[in-house]
């Protein structure tokens, strides 16, 4: 479903280069749910970006559900992200002037539908992860945990076949970490949906199916 | 798209406040100005209803006094000879005080069919008036001896006034005043309509009147059409020739010319002003939609960077913030609309609509424009946001 091939990430400054990830090669398959861990700094973000094509490598190529993405233009990689990819962060990034039915509808606008079908299908995500009672709530009036269920509903709204999570669980005590993670096994289970999760849970990355571990820039396992 | 943009600013409104007042305060600054120009330049198009070029004005004080009106006919019917001989003088016509590009005026009210007209101009002026300022007669004629003779008094109309009384018909022949008024007044000529107050302030309606041999007492003008290339020496002779007839009396010369660049110049000095003000406005809007639309866009990197991240192209963050600026400025001025539309509905300062509502679209277009012009550049920077650094941002 994804492969990297011989990934570097360099960020420069005027007078320092530092190399963010080094070498990565890594194939995700379709319905694996993996995770990837490391200590802070290590790339791991970088390298969830990379897969995302929120960033562009420094070297070497990615290929989504069989797509080269390389030579994408803003456009494509835009709509390739809408259809195909749904983001959970650690942050939740909801938008709080928006209420929750509102935040959940956001990556329908960027598609071809209409107002009804758009409440038809945010409904319908936020029922599978339990907040069918929240619609008219703005996202202040929620607890974390419940945030990042409406940061979930949004990543599925779309139905794409890849999720990635940057840290989803990172900011939730471990009941309400372990109600996310519990919601991404059954999207992964019974949806068969891709899931890439950074995590530096070692629990919450030993109910994945598989666990790849970074060094500082580099894949150590 | 339209629906959630509107919903995320509604959902803002205790923010977007402050900036829809400042748009809202702009607007009805700019409707100010752009009614005061189409109100200057509408008049500016319109005819100057007489060619006002090699017209002189001799203003005299009536050092003359007798009871005696044929003396007093025969002492100004000799003066009028003694200029009319000078080889320069084309025409001349006594006239009373109100003359084009003066300040002095001379108006009140005039009663038509149960309607009152307020601030016709009314004037006093020979026969030969007509041809001194070459004055455009659009319907029946100028004033002649027949009409010392008539049952009812003769008057002429300026266009204006036959607009306010008669409309689009005929008004020669017609009777002016009430019915029950003994002194009917009978139309029996229409002029072009003179732009006494210089070109850009409307003149209002006016009303002319025969001058008869008793108006001699009072009339302290004299028009004289001298030709081309009249100069100070003729000037300085004409000085000595009335000076000379009119033994202790104060006589000055002006020029019809030079009047209207004075009466032109004061009318547009409140422009200017208005326009100096606004100027300063729109700066002062510019810069704070600049920084608002800038201050948003760092406050909300984490949103575009998410909006990013599902499925907004660069362009469609961009062009996102600028309708977010436009609604902004449409919710402005659908309220500065209300207030400025108050001002043709209650006709207030006595402007027609037509000016008013160009005053007001022109307004709204220059606000969008604005708007426009402030927001393409933050809009565009906001394009220019990497997602994943914007995300990291937040």
């Amino acid at each position: 479903m994804i492969r990297l091939q011989n990934i570097e990430k360099v960020y420069r400054t005027d007078t320092i280069e530092t190399l963010a990830l080094n070498s990565i090669s890594l194939d995700v398959a379709k319905g694996e749910f993996l995770s990837i861990m490391g200590p802070s700094g290590c790339g791991k973000s970088t390298l969830l970006n990379i897969m995302g094509l929120l960033d562009a490598p420094s070297r070497g190529s990615i290929k989504i559900a069989d797509k080269a993405t390389e030579n994408l233009n803003d456009k494509q990689l835009a709509q390739f992200r809408n259809k195909t990819l749904g983001f959970i962060f650690q942050s939740y990034h909801l938008i709080n002037d928006l209420q929750v039915l509102d935040n959940v509808e956001l990556p329908l606008l960027y598609r071809d539908t209409t107002a009804k079908e758009r409440k038809m299908l945010a409904t319908e995500a936020l029922e599978k992860v339990g907040l069918a009672n929240r619609v008219k709530h703005f996202p202040t009036q929620l607890s974390g945990g419940q945030r990042q269920r409406v940061a979930i509903a949004r990543a599925i709204v779309g139905r794409p076949d890849i999720i990635l999570a940057d840290e989803p669980t990172g900011n939730l005590d471990s009941a309400m970490g372990n109600e996310i993670m519990d919601i991404l096994i059954n999207l992964n289970r019974n949806e068969g949906t891709t899931i890439v999760m950074v995590t530096h849970d070692e629990n919450m990355a030993h109910k994945t199916h598989r666990l790849v571990r970074l060094f500082d820039g580099s894949q150590v396992q | 798209m339209f629906k959630h943009l509107f919903k995320l600013i509604w959902n803002k409104k205790k923010q977007n406040f402050l900036l829809m007042t400042e748009m809202l305060v702009s607007f009805m600054v700019f409707f100010a100005v752009f009614t005061l120009m189409v109100y200057y330049y509408d008049n500016y198009k319109k005819p100057m209803g007489f060619k006002y070029q090699d017209v002189w004005v001799i203003n005299i004080n009536n050092a003359y006094q007798t009871k005696n009106t044929d003396s007093l006919d025969l002492y100004y019917e000799t003066l009028k000879k003694t200029i009319k001989a000078l080889p320069q003088v084309k025409e001349l016509s006594f006239v009373s005080g109100n003359t084009p590009f003066a300040q002095q005026i001379n108006n009140g009210g005039l009663t038509f069919k149960g309607k009152h007209i307020n601030g016709v101009n009314n004037f006093t002026a020979e026969d030969s008036y007509k041809d001194a300022l070459q004055v455009e007669v659009l319907e029946g004629r100028w004033f002649n001896k027949q009409d010392a003779v008539t049952k009812y008094r003769s008057v002429i109309i300026d266009a204006d006034l036959k607009e306010a009384t008669f409309g689009k018909g005929q008004a020669v022949g017609k009777f002016l005043g009430d019915y029950d008024d003994k002194n009917k007044m009978k139309v029996v000529g229409v002029i072009q309509t003179i732009k006494r107050n210089g070109d850009y302030v409307k003149p209002g309606p006016g009303i002319y009147y025969r001058a008869d041999t008793g108006s001699f007492r009072w009339l302290n003008k004299i028009l004289i059409r001298v030709a081309p290339g009249a100069d100070a020496a003729f000037e300085g002779k004409l000085y000595k020739t009335m000076a000379g007839y009119m033994k202790n009396s104060n006589i000055e010369i002006e020029h019809l010319s030079n009047k209207l660049k004075d009466t032109n110049y004061f009318a547009v000095i409140p422009m200017i002003i208005l326009s100096i003000v606004s100027c300063f406005l729109i700066i002062n809007v510019a810069l704070g939609l600049f920084g608002v639309l800038w201050y948003n866009i760092n406050k909300r990197k984490g949103e575009i960077g998410l909006r990013r991240a599902i499925g907004a192209t660069g362009n469609s963050v961009s062009s996102q913030l600028v309708m977010e600026s436009m609604i902004l400025a449409t919710l402005s001025l659908i309220i500065g609309s209300f207030f400025a539309i108050q001002f043709p509905l209650l006709s207030v300062f006595d402007l027609q609509a037509h000016i008013y509502i160009a005053g007001m679209l022109l307004s709204i277009l220059f606000v969008y424009l604005l708007v426009l012009v402030c927001s393409l550049y933050p809009g565009r920077q906001a394009a220019a946001i990497y997602p994943a650094v914007a995300l990291h941002e937040e």
